[in-house]
């Protein structure tokens, strides 16, 4: 084999094949293709679907459907308006004059209300108290009564006060001066008569 | 709803392709039919009346689509390429190939054979829903399923 040589040598599959292998090959290619019928494909949906599309679907369609809730939308009626305006006017009138008129009564009732108010039952009884010690003086001191009554009043009253007081104090003479004369009506047998029967009674006027 | 919703959303998304534009015209479907159930005759079926709103939808929103592409841009191109990405990834190749071959028809074939060949619609009432002569769909039948036969076996060769 010192003469070997590679180009000499006879090309030869040595391999053994199928008779009318490649015949074969190309009829099978060709009747896979020529045997297509479309009739006989599988029906079938290749495209991608998102999940839940069907209820997406179904939930845009009634949000587009369903009327969203509005709030109500009246039509302007211009005569109803103006009346409506008209009457606003006069209501907010009338209101706010009573409401003048009610503070103005309101004021006037409070000052009346401070004027009729009732002293303390301890400052009459101290009022009459001495009423009824200076009543033993004459008629003229009433002013001197007053600058006393005043000294002995607090400082801090106001001057509305001080005039009740006065229209009281001359109130109380008064009475007093006609209980004297009615008791000068009486005699003295009559009066001492009545003491004896009514000495409770003077102790309780003492402190009424 | 639930009885017709899952049928119309496969017809339009046959025509439409994209999902998102698919879902917002049935539910624009859906509303239309609500808004004018009035016009609705009881001498069709009501599917066939929802077919018919369904196909106007979805053939608007084709236009729209083709205005808005660029003009350079092939519209047959563009179609079969948005078929290979909204396809499932484990789709078969033939099935793919099927859907390509349907988005080269003319607009009226590509109708009547999604009509005929997925929903197994009668002649008379896709006549009713596309306006055509029975005899016409027919033919339109035949052009089409041979157009698609020989799309396959030209694609599938290579």
């Amino acid at each position: 084999m010192k003469d070997f040589d590679l180009e000499k040598l006879e090309r030869k599959n040595i391999y053994t094949v199928p008779d009318n292998l490649f015949e074969n090959i190309q009829e099978k290619v060709l009747s896979g293709i020529n045997d297509f019928d479309l009739e006989k494909l599988e029906r079938k949906n290749i495209y991608k679907v998102p999940e839940g599309l069907f209820d997406d679907v179904q939930q845009n369609v009634l949000n587009g459907v369903l009327p969203a809730k509005k709030a109500p939308i009246f039509k302007l009626n211009w005569a109803y308006a103006a009346a409506a305006s008209v009457a606003l006017i006069f209501g907010a009138t009338f209101v706010l004059n009573s409401n003048d008129s009610s503070e103005a009564t309101g004021s006037q009732a409070a000052v009346a209300s401070n004027e009729q108010k009732p002293k303390p039952e301890s400052e009459i009884a101290y009022e009459t108290l001495k009423s009824d010690l200076t009543s033993v003086e004459n008629s003229n001191q009433t002013v001197v009564n007053q600058n006393v009554e005043s000294s002995l009043t607090k400082a801090g009253e106001n001057r509305e006060q001080k005039t009740v007081t006065q229209t009281v104090k001359l109130v109380s003479k008064k009475e007093e001066a006609q209980v004297n004369e009615y008791l000068d009506s009486f005699s003295n047998s009559e009066i001492a008569e009545l003491a004896s029967n009514s000495t409770q009674d003077v102790y309780l006027d003492l402190y009424n | 709803m639930d009885a017709y919703q899952s049928r119309l959303y496969w017809h339009i998304r046959r025509i439409i392709v994209d999902g998102d534009l698919a879902q917002d015209t049935l539910q624009e479907t859906f509303i239309k039919a609500y808004q004018n159930f009035h016009q609705f005759k009881n001498d069709s079926q009501l599917y066939t009346w929802l077919y018919r709103i369904a196909t106007n939808e979805a053939l608007q929103q084709i236009n729209k689509l083709k205005k808005m592409q660029k003009t350079d841009e092939d519209p047959e191109y563009y179609m079969q390429n948005l078929v290979a990405d909204n396809a499932e990834s484990d789709a078969e190749e033939i099935q793919v190939l099927l859907q390509s071959a349907i988005q080269s028809l003319p607009e009226k074939q590509k109708l009547v054979f999604m009509m005929r060949y997925y929903d197994d619609l009668p002649y008379e009432e896709i006549s009713k829903i596309v306006d055509m002569s029975v005899g016409t769909l027919k033919t339109n039948y035949h052009y089409a399923k041979q157009k698609i036969e020989e799309y396959i076996k030209e694609n599938y060769e290579r």
